[in-house]
This record gives structure tokens, sequence and C-alpha cells, in this order.
């Protein structure tokens, strides 16, 4: 009996001081206002230029660009100014710098700016490009960049996270330590665990609300409910349907806010192998809306791969229409078999729908496949680890399901010319289109905002009404926060913004 | 014996090269490289001459025999080469994993050890009791549960509910707490029903029911029964550590542990070949390693097996 009395005695004592060793804060308002955020990706390095890494340091609000896009996907002016100067041959850029300062109190010179380009070009592939570009620093102030064609995109580019500008000369850890021009400045890293950032106490745009925040590296979704529910973490963002349902019932603890953002779930229809009417009745059957309720609002319901509020998102789409599908089919000379499905010589109306486990394009499949099913097109959903190095490289499919940021910084270009060109890895599936091909050059170099938006939705019209593919979703941007935390770019349909001046605990 | 020991390290320099061998035609031939699995990283497209750009600048366009002699001769001096991914010496990253996952694996076997030798043995004494059932039906769950279920229901109910230890936990001690108890709960289940059979293989032999009969004292019995048993129980842990040593993926990555097994599932899913060949070179050496301790320590146990 003592020895029971005993164990029981030192297990209450082991809990007392596990408790007492809980972390469990709220934030109370004595409390400093250091943010805890979770991400479900983390880069080894901070190095801005690298790889993606400038997505996510400029999440952690350490560095910025010399623009950026704002909420409402206009391009804002940010290390530069609104004040830029294109020539009358549309080629040759001229900036001006706002009176930016480094963390170090060091000024933003243009000589630095087009440093920082030249260490972009060479770092990261993705950016070679640049290298065709002049670029001079005319003094310290105003740079200019001359392309070699006229480059109506030069804006959008300059929003890109990557080209972050860094203090060449004063960093010395480019991995570690980047001196930048946010308003957080890097105050510890390990690899791909957490990344603490504390307030830049010199930043030169405004007062910096947060005294610092810890970014921790959370890739489960399950660790992240459970992480926010114990009060680890005080936000992140990409919620799971499940754990939305979880915080939609405690609307006191948590606010949850979803936004259409800009990841695209589409399929592609390859014309090699089905017909202008079979093409025309996936598309007809394929319920949309069906598929963004059954996903649980984490995605909206698309018509084009744009968000339909943008200038350039201005297209329609025939209403699902599973009469006229199945008439369009029997126009093609099909006839209902006994089995459910249409046949054709013998032969029976199938699709393989090919797809990768990611993005939710899983359980878009199958519900592509009921929903195919159910007009009678046998469906055969095909799961590939890779669509990069399979189906997308070689166009051996019949629907193929993809995952892409369509909008990069709020301009069409990008996702046009990646998807619709002659050029592009799925003109495999058959969509050429000469009209097509000159509307996207027209585009390519068309200054005017407006006509571009034009152009694009004309583009994207007619690749909807050629039913060479069918846009399925936007992936909705859905922040859960608790602790009064406000500002982690939760109303920014983009993935690489996080905290800045403006974020705030209350 | 070190004629022994010697052979076996020669096994062990056939067995590298065919594991890295493999592992390199394997993952040559699967879908997908790492200049891909690096730039589409985020779901942005890119260019056909940026990807090409991208595979030259890390050697990848290279015939399969350049890249595989590349790499094996710069093991061969010890050159595991550097991670794709980070640019870390590929040693550093192993050895930076091994130290936790060795931490992780030490602590949740000697927790399980100390739960299952003592249960495994009641049970079997006391066979077909109550206490043999519920003993038993214990570690049928505790082996069955998969190991993300565990992890998240001890995170919910350890740190959501009880509020005792945090979900997002340092690597110190109470960092331990949590993976380490979610690796040992299905180890210890597996352990007690697995030595409980041997220990009762070991009761049922005619000797021990010759030496009750003759009135031997309960614990001289017991004590022939454990030694007996000691090459089976030992095969059995030698295994465990041999698969616990690779790292647990799951747990280590759900309770955010850098162990090996999580730096291996990275490495494949970013196509990090030196990674994942330093990782195969590591596993394979550790269960030549690991069988080869477990059987020197049978002619410990056994002096019948020195002879042979």
């Amino acid at each position: 009996m003592k020895k029971t009395l005993s164990i029981l005695v030192v297990l209450c004592l082991l809990l007392s001081v596990f408790a007492g060793c809980s972390s469990g804060g709220n934030g109370g308002s004595s409390e400093p206002k250091w943010l805890k955020m979770a991400v479900s990706f983390m880069y080894p390095s901070l190095d801005v230029h690298k790889d993606y890494n400038g997505w996510y340091t400029s999440i952690y609000g350490i560095s910025e660009t010399l623009f950026r896009v704002d909420d409402d996907m206009s391009i804002k002016p940010l290390l530069a100014t609104e004040n830029y100067i294109v020539s009358d041959d549309g080629l040759t850029w001229t900036f001006e710098l706002a009176d930016a300062k480094f963390s170090n109190g060091n000024p933003v010179t243009a000589e630095m700016v087009v440093r920082n380009l030249q260490r972009l070009a060479e770092v990261n592939e993705r950016f070679a490009y640049l290298k065709e570009f002049t670029l001079i620093a005319a003094d310290d102030k105003y740079f200019s960049i001359t392309t070699k064609d006229i480059y109506p995109t030069l804006l959008t580019d300059l929003t890109s996270p990557e080209m972050g500008i860094m203090d060449l000369d004063a960093t010395e850890d480019f991995d570690n330590a980047p001196v930048c021009t946010g308003p957080f400045v890097v105050k510890s890293m390990v690899p791909e665990e957490t990344v603490e950032v504390e307030r830049n106490t010199a930043y030169w745009n405004g007062d910096v609300k947060l005294e610092g925040a810890t970014f921790i590296y959370l890739a489960d979704d399950e660790a992240k409910l459970n992480a926010m529910q114990a009060g680890d973490v005080y936000a992140y963002n990409s919620v799971t349907a499940a754990a939305k349902a979880i915080y939609e019932a405690d609307p006191k603890t948590y606010n949850l806010t979803v936004i259409p953002a800009t990841r695209l779930q589409f399929y592609v229809l390859n014309k090699n192998n089905l017909s202008d009417n079979v093409r025309a009745a996936i598309n007809l059957t394929v319920d949309n809306d069906k598929i963004a309720e059954y996903l649980g609002g984490t995605v909206s319901a698309a018509v084009g791969p744009f968000n339909p509020a943008a200038p350039y998102g201005q297209v329609t789409k025939p209403a699902v229409d599973t009469v006229k599908a199945k008439e369009l089919i029997e126009a093609d000379g099909y006839t209902m078999g006994d089995d459910g499905f249409y046949q054709k010589d013998g032969k029976t109306l199938e699709v393989r729908i090919h797809y990768y486990k990611a993005r939710s394009l899983d359980s878009i499949a199958v519900l592509m496949q009921e929903q195919l099913q159910d007009i009678g097109i046998k469906a055969t959903p095909i799961a590939v680890e890779d669509a990069d190095s399979t189906y997308a490289a070689t166009g051996d499919y019949d629907i193929a399901l993809y995952c892409m940021i369509a909008d990069k910084a709020g301009d069409p270009y990008f996702a046009i010319n990646s998807l619709f060109r002659e050029a592009s890895r799925w003109a495999k599936a058959g969509f050429a289109n000469d009209e097509c091909e000159a509307l996207i050059n027209e585009l390519e170099f068309e200054t005017d905002v407006a006509k571009r938006a034009e152009l694009a939705n004309r583009i994207v019209q007619m690749v909807i009404d050629d039913n060479a593919f069918g846009f399925v979703g936007l992936f909705n941007k859905t922040t859960v926060t608790s602790h009064g935390v406000t500002g982690v770019a939760e109303n920014c349909p983009f993935d690489f913004y996080g905290i800045d001046a403006d974020t705030d605990m209350n | 014996m070190g004629k022994y020991i010697g052979k076996r390290m020669i096994h062990l320099v056939w067995i590298m090269f065919a594991v890295s061998f493999l592992t390199f035609l394997l993952m040559y031939l699967s879908p997908g490289d790492a200049a891909m699995k690096k730039l589409y990283a985020q779901g942005v497209e890119v260019s056909e001459e940026v990807l090409e750009a991208t595979r030259k600048s890390m050697g990848l366009d290279r015939p399969f025999l350049v890249q595989y002699g590349d790499w094996a001769l710069k093991a061969l001096r010890f050159d595991l080469g550097t991670s794709f991914r980070d640019n870390t010496p590929v040693s550093a990253k192993i050895l930076k994993g091994l130290r936790y996952t060795s931490v992780l694996t030490l602590s949740s076997l000697i927790l399980s050890l100390l739960i299952s030798l003592p249960l495994a043995l009641i049970t079997a004494l006391k066979k077909d009791t109550l206490l043999d059932d519920i003993v038993r039906f214990f570690s049928f769950i505790g082996n069955s549960l998969p190991n993300f279920l565990i992890s998240v229901l001890l995170m919910y109910f350890l740190c959501v509910k009880a509020k005792l230890l945090p979900v997002v936990a340092d690597k110190s001690f109470r960092g331990l707490i949590m993976p380490c108890t979610a690796l040992s709960i299905p180890l210890t289940g597996r352990f007690i029903r697995q030595f409980r059979a041997e220990i009762l293989e070991q009761l049922s032999k005619p000797f021990i029911t010759g030496a009750q009969t003759r009135g031997v004292k309960k614990r001289y019995i017991l004590g022939n029964v454990l030694h007996n048993s000691a090459i089976p129980i030992l095969t059995i842990v030698g295994l465990s550590v041999g698969t616990l040593l690779g790292g647990s993926v799951v747990i280590e990555t759900i309770f955010r542990w850098p162990g090996l097994g999580k730096m291996a599932m990275d490495a494949i899913t970013y196509r990090d070949y030196p990674v994942i060949q330093g990782f195969v070179l590591f596993t394979s050496t550790v269960y030549v390693v690991i069988n080869l301790v477990t059987d020197i320590s049978y002619r410990i146990v056994d002096p019948r097996l020195r002879e042979q």
C-alpha cells in the first residue's frame, strides 16, 4: 500500500512539473507581441535569390521588392516609387527608388538594386532571362532596365519575391542572415525547423507593430490543427476542410478567412483521342459546383483560369447539362449498351483520367469518374507519382488533371503562355489554333492594361469554346488566426506574402 | 572470431556496391528528377529551356554510368557529395540525422524493453489468467495501431486536452517524450507478444517439467528460461534496432524530429540523389553491423556456437 501511494505521489509530482512547464500561453496583454505561425513548407536557406527562398523571406517579413501586388491584385510601388518612365519605343524603363534603407541603416541605392538583379540572373535559372536586359544605375536614386523587345510584364516580374533586394556588401551569410529592407530581421534559423525574426528597429517604412515572430515548420495537417488548438501557434494558412469545420464551430477562439486565390485545378482534354462532341459532353457533365462543395470550401468553382473578379477573368462557360451531353455523344454514333456505357462498333466509350495525388486532384478524379459514368462514359482514374515527368511530358492521356499557380502577380500572360501556346507542353493534347496564337503574341507585347484583359478574355474564351481544357476550381486561401492576430496576408490571394509592419496581435 | 568478422566485412563491401548501384539505377529510371522537383516545387510552370539549363547545372544531363561512376569514385574517397537541396555535405546531414535517430531509438528501445520484458515474463507465468488476457489485449491493440494514429491521439490528449506537453516541442528531454512514447507503444506491444511466446516455449520444455518435479527453486528455473530465451529475444531486438535506426518517417515528420527517416523521405521527395545514396550506404552498413553484432552476441550467450 505504501509503495502504491509513493508511486502515485511521484506520478502526481511529475505531472505537475510537466503542467508547470507547458507553454499554453495565450499572449496576454502584458506579454510581448510575438507571433507564432505554422508554415507548411520551409526552405533550408534564406538566400532571397536562390530557388523559391524569396517567397519565404517575404512571408517572414525579411525581404521586400521594388513593387508589390496588393490584395486587390493591383501593382503598388514599394522600394521603388510610382514615378517610373517608359521610353517612347517601350524598351527602356527608368525607375526612381524610394528613400528605403536596409536594416543596417545603409540606403538602398540604384547600384545595389542593379547588382541584386544581376546576381538573381546568375543564381536562379528561372530568372536567367534578366541577363538579356541592360541594367544601368544612373545615380543613387535612378536606374534603368532596357529590354530587347517590348516587355509589358516587367512590373509584374519586379513583384516576384525572388527579386527581393539584399545588401550584398553587408551580408556575410546569405543562407542564414541576409541583410534586407523588410520590417523584420533574422534572429535565428534552424534549417527546416524554425525561423525567428525580430523587429527591424531601423525600418524605413513606418512603425512595426509586432516585436517578432517565430515560424514553425509543420508539414503534417493534424499537427498544425493540434498546435493551433493547444495554443502553440496562433496562425497558419492552407487549412484543410476537416480542420476548417472544427475552427468554424468555435468562432470565439478562431478567426477564419477564406478568399479565392490563384492556384488553379484544371484538366486538359486530349483532342487526339477524344472527338469534339465527346469533349463537349465531358465539359457539360463535370459539375464544378458539386466538386467545390465536396471539397468542403477549400476551393471555389472556376469558370476560367483566373479569379472571376479580375478584369481578365471575364469568361463564360455553358451550364452543366447532362441531357445535352448525352445528345452530343449519341450524335457521334454511340448507343447506350447493356452495361450502362455508350458503345460504338462494339467498343465502349472509355476515358482515362490521369492525375497525381496532391492538391485534391485525387478527389477530383474520383468525382469526375462518378459524374462521367452517370451519363454513360466509362472513366478510369490513373494515378502517377509525378505528373511532370509522365503524362504532362508525354501527352499520353485522355484527360489530364493538373494544378498550378495561374496568376503569379496580377497579370494573365504567365498562365496563358504556359498553357495555351503551341510550344506549351499541354499542346501535345492537340490544342493548336492560329488565331489564338496570334492573340497570345499580341498579348505578349500589349502594354495597355485594359487591352491586355480584353485579349486574355478572348483567348481563354476561345479555349473554353473549343473544349480543349476544363477549369475546375481555384484554391481558396484559408487562413486561421487566434489571439487577435491580424495582418498575416489573410486577404491577399498570393502565397508569398506573410507578415509585415501592420501585422498585429491584440 | 577475427576471421569470421573479416569475412563479414568483405561481404559488406559487395552489399554496399550492389545496393548503391541498384538504388542509383532505380532513381535514374523513376519518373522525375531533382531539377524538376526544384523548379516545380511551388506549382509554377517553367519553360523547357529553364528545365534543361537547371539539369545541366546539376549534372543531371550526363549518362547514367557517368553519374554513378562519378558518385562511386567520390564515395570511395569517403566523399558522399553535397545535397542538391541545401548544398550541405551529405555526411554532415547523415550525422545530424543519426544523432537524433539514435536518441529516439535508444530511448524507445529502453522504454519498450523495461515494460515488455517483465510483462512478457509475468503473462507467460500467469498464462490464461485475467492479467494475461488484459496484457495480451492491450499489446494486440498497441501493435495494431498505426504510428500516425498513435501520434495524433497522444498529441490530442496530452497536448491539446491535458496541456501537459507542447505540440511544437524542441529537441530537449520534454520534446523527446512524445515521439519516444509514440514509437514505444507498438514496439512494446510487439515485444510483449514475441517475448511471451518465446518464454512459453521454454517453459513447456521437458527439462523445465523435470526441474519442477525435482523441486528446483523457481528463480533458478526462471533464470534458465530467460537464458535459453535470450537468443531469439536478442534477434528480435537486433532486428528492431536496425529498423529503428533507419528512422521512423511518420513520427519524425509529425513531431518535427529531425532524424534519418525524415531526412530520407525528404530526399526521396526531392530526388536528392546524393542524400539518398548516402542514406542507403549508411543503412546497409548498419544492417550488416547489427546482424554481425547479434551473431557475435549469440556466441557469447551460447558457448556451443563458438566451436562451429
